[in-house]
């Protein structure tokens, strides 16, 4: 399509671009939303209806926009359901319709609607229970559901600003502006969010003067004077949400993700100023495709000096309309009729308005008074409106003036919550028709429309005081000098007005929320059935439930439930609209963590050094640690199999540097250790150190570790890699409330140690040759659990004879920046590395437990601890531990198993059942892997204790992996009983 | 004395047909606001699922005539249309399983049951292992599930693929899913409709409804409650059956009782409806409070949930924090919908016991009864815990299938901890 | 505003905090009482709050669960539970 001659508008700039609209190119201009472009270019029909697949186009200029939701972009990375009056065109764009097949023009799915009103509200849970839902299910989730589902997406991670202020403004029209400008001038800072990419609200179009200018002269100049006074303007910018007194506020530039931006607005004071929403009122086939608010003709032609037609009828219950109509008239539209609800002889006719209309009708507009719009004709346009007089003859059938358009204006409905949290007070006011602000606090304060105020001068005013206000409350001691004068538009004079009399039928085609197809008719259904308080109505029909929440439909079908029930809408009320204000884009909320970066990853001081080595790291909770190096073998198994065979038969090196490590000082360290430990901690002698397991409060195990003894009064106490957090908080805890005031500190140092694991039988010679002389002596003089501090190459040096492995072996605790040479040294004196699924063979062997083990479940005595237990420690969840569950048979037993033929596979998660009960499980597989060194598959079980004898015979049931496997019940430690190896 | 009540209609399409040549008037209230009597047999406190689903099985298993379900605010207005819809019996412990699974079974025959069609969608409900360790987790899990005549498969990626594959399973990422567990009968269920079709049914067997009515108080005499007091005066009964999720602390509190419940709140949001993407349930539980479980409505919106808020609250109000620890995980989970947008977000207040699973009992007197602790399970167990607390009421035994929640559990130790997450709802 | 004034690092905001638990009936003794009840009331909760993202002090928070009101706040140790 041609471009057509240049247009004039707020926001349009010089120069054409080109857009591509369901596979036809269209020119606009630069500054365009595809919703003006599409007006200018003559396309009417720009959706379809969700439910019954009515033709629809443009209703707004808006976010509030139902209809003309647009899937932009380029498959596979669309973006759907984007509001045409909101998407800011840039060359080359590629537009589709939503909710029809296979063309706009003609939807297969209309056809279903042939039945009219069959699918109303309430029809699916009536219906489809034969033979099942699932039957009908995925027809009806293919037709509904908006946009197409994006295949791809390639927006950036989106940037997440801070911002701290002294007084926050939502909506920068008159009041936002005046109380932005009022606050700054009183010394506040200020941030001021407004959704439009252009401030002014309705002085975009609405020709007022303030201080002696024109109302967009005085627009510019107050932003001005902002940015001079350093207040923060953020455009295309909405307050979605009060996160417990933090803004959070989303800037969608242009209308479509990809330069997004999040702001927490931290304020001192609110003023919420986001002006009123306008509402239309309901006729017959109100739906059709040139039926549009009032308001947004006006923007339309302000902003992008698009017409939204031809010719008009105009419906309302106001004396707004006559001015916009002038403004219509005189940019161009020819205005056929206005229909005024209202009586003409209606008291306080405004002269002014008076004089408007004598003009009007000069220039050969029609106007009607006690007049209604009670249908709308046409189908995929609007052909013609039909009028009729309230009252008296004619009232049923009326007249038809033909037109292609009807811009309708019902009132306006305060954007009061804006998605916040909280019940601020609402009350009803009846010359606004809708719902206004019922309480301010000192830092919260509603400005402009939200407090009834239509008068331009009032509402500066309002706007001003509010801002003023706002500021002294956030503690700016400056003057916020006078409130701006000003004088527009002449006060609404509003007469609430929901719906065109309408009777029967005629109700089906009376839509109150456009999106999801809501009549008058369901109303009715849903009061018929019970359905009569509003947050019922919203539920069963669907009303306001739409990607706009509402926003133009809640006030209307508020009144209108109340006409129906015979209530008034203050005593009916509108639902509650819940946080976001606008839709945010899912890529915003998740900011930086989107990828890689979701969430944090800790990092071992030999991270690097496995990453370039081979080592296939893996997370363990934000740990990232290495399953097994590539040099072992090409798969998990293989190489953890010869990794393990390695340290029994030579020897290895393993990373332990995720242990938790908490430092445990004070006199008063030992008892204190003695509370959270099973046993006892005051036994340990300096230099030694102790398996120890710590019970939750509850009796279960909560966490097992080392406890080492650095002097009398200091302790290092390791924690299991996972759950080195939660045992922090849990030492602080009690360190905090039961053993306040006693001397003990808890300090975690796991990040200060790295831990090095050197094991196997000739560990000890390469770590003699690493460590030199000065430890020769020491190494040989460590027994079992001893540890020594020393120094390696001028750093602190721990080295401590334990072993996770059954093997002869120590960790090695150094200072972070000592890990990697040391770890190399070991490497060079002939250790090599291995991963956890080597670790995870070598422990198996020995029974020695982990999370698997230890999963909040057992107690001390199902892990076979009851000699600790009978040691009588009365440390914490002792006392818990008493009770009688714990002593059951049923409980279980920690045991090993084998199969039962010496070579089949069992996995860990397989259930075991005897041969008495084979479909009730009496216990179950907790680890299990295969052991080069006994050459078979071995594992731990959990069996109840009834079902445990030595050799008992069970069997593995594995549905899930399809295996069963007889097994028998052995000792949990597989290998090296004694202990031979590791004391030796 | 309770009168019947009109007619209800039967629901099927010839009825719509009727219904559409009758014209308005050939529907009825899908309950009746009758009066509230003066004495009842069975007053039940709450109209939410559990409310009502125990109102109906006493009516229609029981055949007690004189039971009054007495509710606040509305009728569903609580916790069972603010879920994420979910149904599924996938739980490890026996007494879970088996009592979740009664529940699936009666969800796939509750729409003819109720004459209401509630939507049950088998669709398939998928808990991702992201870690080798993960793994076996699942594979115990799902092995007792089998043992027990669950459904339940193991899917490794291959399979994963095959069933999911709009969740890209080999995928790069952060936490890489190794595998899931799959329970096909599981999947969702309209929340709204079952408060609805419960009240329909309960309604149609007589049972007083009654909205804008609140308990504030329990009258007692020689060791037994006699009645409650509301906001519409006194009302006797013979026993009192309360159903308040999170207003359960402070029923006990009402009665003098400390309980081991918490109320927590759990958030759910919904995106704008697209065309269908993600065809199962998908539960995402990934280190560092990353958790989100995940599915799309019949309407199109992607509905999501993840942790508590993490403190107790009766406000309903979300944190955002909160919300950006569930969408980081969906988008993690599926990267093509950072582009698509969050609509609303809403919460429910949670009674989290101190074991993870449900408390049905009675509470002080013998004939009070709480059916409470529901945690993050309440809607899914909504059927089953409606029919057997009927029969616990009516008959004053418990059912074998809801014996294991008893109170006294706490202090014997007889605790039915899932997840081995000990006494608290909010792990530290 | 929801903030939490941490007797060490002055207000700060809700999520540099993390609840643990809400305390029993005041005086509940035995281990018991301590670890499984609660108290319920809508209008004041006293709770253990650690400061995690800051000075990770323990804290006893009095607070209204209903509103979110946080009315008073002290260092654990200062009251016993």
């Amino acid at each position: 399509m041609s471009a057509g001659p240049e247009r004039h508008g707020t926001r349009l700039r010089p120069g054409p671009l080109s857009f591509i609209f369901d596979g036809r190119r269209y020119t606009g201009q630069a500054g365009d939303t595809a919703a003006s472009a599409l007006l200018a270019s003559g396309v009417r029909l720009l959706g379809r209806s969700v439910k019954y697949r009515r033709a629809r186009g443009l209703f707004s200029a808006g976010f509030e926009e139902p209809n003309a939701l647009l899937t932009v972009g380029v498959r596979p990375s669309v973006i759907p359901n984007v509001p045409a009056s909101q998407l800011v065109l840039s060359e080359g764009m590629v537009l589709r319709s939503q909710n029809r097949w296979p063309t706009l023009g003609f939807d297969l799915a209309s056809l279903l609607q042939a039945g009219g009103g069959f699918f109303g509200a309430g029809f699916y849970y009536k219906t489809f229970i034969w033979p099942s839902w699932r039957t009908y299910e995925p027809l009806v989730r293919h037709l509904a559901g908006l946009g197409e589902a994006p295949r791809a997406c390639q927006l950036p991670p989106v940037a997440i600003e801070h911002l701290h202020c002294d007084v926050l403004i939502a909506g920068a029209g008159p009041a936002g502006l005046a109380a932005a400008r009022a606050a700054a001038r009183a010394g506040a800072r200020v941030v001021l969010c407004e959704s439009e990419p252009a401030c002014g609200g309705e002085l975009e179009f609405e020709p007022g003067m303030i201080e002696g200018r024109s109302a967009a002269a005085w627009v510019a100049m107050t932003l001005a004077e902002l940015a001079t006074l350093g207040a923060r303007v953020l455009v295309s910018t909405t307050v979605v949400t009060d996160d417990s007194g933090e803004f959070i506020a989303h800037a969608e530039p242009g209308g479509l993700p990809g330069r997004n931006t999040v702001y927490h607005i931290r304020p001192h004071a609110m003023v919420m100023a986001a002006g009123a929403i306008e509402r239309p009122i309901v006729f017959c086939n109100n739906d059709r495709p040139g039926v549009m608010l009032l308001g947004a003709a006006e923007r339309y032609l302000a902003r992008y000096g698009a017409q939204v037609g031809q010719e008009a009828v105009l419906f309302a219950n106001h004396d707004r309309v006559y001015a916009a109509a002038q403004r219509l008239l005189a940019g161009g539209l020819r205005v056929r009729a206005i229909v005024d609800t209202r009586a003409a002889d209606a008291p306080g006719t405004d002269s002014e308005v008076q004089r408007l209309r004598e003009s009007l009708v000069r220039s050969g507009v029609e106007c009607l008074s006690a007049h209604a719009v009670i249908g709308a004709e046409g189908g995929r346009a609007v052909r013609a409106a039909r009028i009729a007089p309230l009252a008296g003859a004619g009232a049923r059938t009326g007249r038809r003036i033909s037109c292609d358009t009807i811009l309708v204006s019902g009132g306006w409905s305060p954007a009061l919550n804006a998605g916040l949290h909280g019940s601020d007070a609402r009350r009803f006011a009846p010359a606004v028709g809708a719902f206004v602000a019922g309480s301010q606090t000192d830092w919260r304060r509603y400005a402009g429309s939200a407090n009834g105020h239509f008068d331009l001068a009032a509402v500066l005013q309002d706007g001003h005081g509010a801002g003023a206000r706002a500021a002294a409350h956030a503690g700016a001691r400056g003057s916020a000098g006078a409130h701006p004068q000003g004088s527009g538009d002449a006060p609404p004079r509003l007469a609430p007005f929901a719906r065109s009399p309408a009777t029967g039928p005629a109700e089906k085609r009376q839509f109150i929320d456009l999106q999801n197809d809501v009549t008058v008719a369901d109303l009715r259904t849903a009061l018929a059935e019970g359905f009569i308080d509003i947050e019922h109505v919203k539920r069963y029909t669907t009303l306001g439930i739409g990607t706009e929440q509402g926003r133009s439909s809640t006030v209307v079908g508020g009144a209108i439930l109340a006409e129906l029930k015979g209530e008034t809408l203050a005593a009916v009320g509108t639902s509650r609209s819940r946080p976001p204000y606008h839709p945010v884009t899912m890529q915003s909320i998740a900011g930086f963590h989107v990828g890689a970066a979701v969430k944090v990853a800790r990092r071992t001081p030999l991270h690097d050094w496995h990453a370039t080595h081979g080592g296939m790291l893996e997370p363990m909770g934000l740990w990232m640690r290495p399953r097994y190096y590539l040099a072992s073998g090409a798969n998990p198994f293989d190489a953890a199999v010869a990794e393990a065979r390695r340290v029994r038969a030579h020897g290895g090196i393993a990373d332990g540097s995720t242990l938790g490590k908490l430092e445990i000082a004070g006199p008063d360290a030992a008892a204190f250790l003695d509370f959270l430990y099973l046993s006892k901690a005051s036994t340990i002698r300096v230099g030694r150190s102790k398996y120890m397991v710590n019970l939750r409060e509850d009796g279960c195990v909560l966490d097992d570790g080392l406890v080492l003894r650095l002097a009398h009064d200091r302790f290092i106490a390791t924690t299991s890699s996972g759950h080195g957090t939660h045992m922090l908080a849990h030492f602080e805890y009690y360190r905090a409330t039961d053993w306040a005031g006693h001397r003990v500190s808890v300090t975690d140092v796991t990040e200060a140690w790295a831990a090095i694991v050197v094991a196997g039988p000739h560990s000890r010679a390469a770590l003699s040759q690493v460590l030199g002389a000065p430890w020769q002596g020491r190494l040989s003089q460590l027994a079992h659990m001893d540890f020594a501090d020393g120094q390696f190459g001028g750093q602190d040096l721990r080295v401590l004879r334990a072993s996770f492995s059954g093997e002869l072996a120590v960790e090695l605790h150094c200072r972070p920046a000592m890990a990697v040479p040391l770890w190399e040294a070991l490497i060079c004196a002939g250790l090599e590395p291995y991963g956890l699924e080597a670790l995870d063979i070598l422990r198996l062997e020995k029974g020695y437990l982990v999370s698997s083990e230890l999963n909040g479940q057992t107690t001390p005595l199902d892990l076979g601890m009851e000699s600790l237990v009978r040691q009588g420690n009365p440390c914490l969840g002792r006392e818990l531990l008493d009770r009688p569950a714990f002593h059951e048979a049923s409980r279980p037993r920690l045991v090993g198993l084998r199969a039962a033929d010496g070579r089949a596979q069992f996995l860990a998660g397989a259930q075991l059942t005897t041969e008495a009960a084979p479909a009730q499980p009496c216990g179950y597989v907790t680890s299990s892997a295969y052991s080069p060194t006994l050459g078979e598959w071995l594992g731990l079980a959990l069996v109840a204790r009834d079902c445990v004898s030595e050799r008992a015979l069970l069997t593995a049931r594995d549905p899930l992996r399809g295996s069963d496997t007889p097994v028998r019940v052995v000792s949990a430690v597989h290998f090296d009983p004694s202990s031979e190896r590791m004391k030796t | 004395m309770s009168v019947a009540p009109a007619a209800a209609r039967h629901y099927s399409a010839l009825a719509l047909l009727r219904a559409r040549i009758a014209g308005p008037g050939y529907w009825r209230p899908l309950w009746t606001g009758r009066k509230l009597q003066p004495a009842y047999d069975v007053v039940v406190v709450g109209a939410g699922g559990h409310g009502l689903a125990t109102a109906f099985h006493l009516a229609r298993d029981h055949g007690i005539r004189r039971v009054a379900v007495l509710e606040k605010r509305l009728v569903g207005y609580g916790n069972v249309g603010r879920n994420t819809t979910i149904v599924r019996s996938n739980y490890l412990l026996p007494e879970n399983h088996y009592f979740y699974e009664d529940s699936l079974r009666r969800w796939e025959t509750l729409s003819r049951d109720l004459n209401y069609n509630v939507m049950y969608s088998p669709r398939g409900v998928v808990d991702l292992a992201l870690t080798d360790d993960a793994f076996p987790a699942l594979a115990r899990r799902g092995n007792a599930m089998r043992l027990a005549g669950i459904d339940a498969e193991l899917l490794d990626l291959v399979a994963l693929e095959r069933f999911a594959p709009e969740l890209e399973p080999r995928r790069k990422r952060r936490f890489p899913i190794v595998g899931a567990l799959l329970q096909r009968r599981g999947g969702t269920v309209r929340h709204d409709a079952v408060a609805w079709g419960y009240a329909r049914a309960a309604s149609a067997r007589g049972v007083d409804i009654i909205e804008d009515c609140e308990v504030t108080g329990v009258r007692t005499a020689a060791n037994a409650a006699t009645g409650v007091e509301t906001t519409r005066g006194y009302v006797q009964a013979e026993r009192i059956v309360f159903a308040t999720a999170g207003h359960t602390g402070t029923v006990g509190t009402m009665l003098g009782t400390a309980l081991p419940i918490e109320t927590h709140l759990l958030q759910a949001m919904v995106s704008e409806p697209i065309k269908p993407l993600i065809n199962s349930v998908i539960v995402y539980v990934s280190p560092g409070n990353g958790e989100t479980y995940i599915c799309q409505s019949d309407r199109g919106g992607l509905v999501m949930g993840g942790h508590l808020d993490g403190f107790p609250s009766y406000t309903r109000e979300g944190q955002w924090h909160r919300l950006e620890d569930v969408v980081q995980g969906a988008v993690e989970l599926f990267p093509r919908i950072g582009g698509v947008k969050i609509l609303r977000q809403w919460a429910g207040t949670n009674d989290m016991t101190m074991d993870g699973s449900p408390i049905m009992d009675r509470l002080r007197y013998d004939n009070v009864f709480v059916n409470a602790g529901w945690c993050y399970g309440g809607f899914k167990a909504i059927p089953a815990s409606g029919a057997a607390f009927a029969t616990f009421v009516a008959t004053g035994t418990a059912p074998d299938l809801i014996r294991a929640y008893r109170l006294s559990r706490f202090a014997t130790g007889h605790m039915l901890d899932e997840p081995g997450q000990g006494p608290f709802p909010v792990r530290l | 505003m929801t903030r939490i004034a941490c007797p060490f690092c002055g207000p700060r905001e809700l999520r540099e905090f993390e609840f643990h638990k809400t305390l029993p009936t005041p005086g509940a003794q035995g281990a018991f009482a301590r670890t499984y009840e609660r108290v319920a009331d809508p209008a004041l909760s006293v709770e253990h709050w650690q400061h995690v993202a800051g000075c990770r002090a323990w804290l006893l928070v009095h607070r209204n669960p209903s509103t979110g009101v946080v009315f008073a706040v002290e260092l654990a140790g200062e009251v016993m539970p």
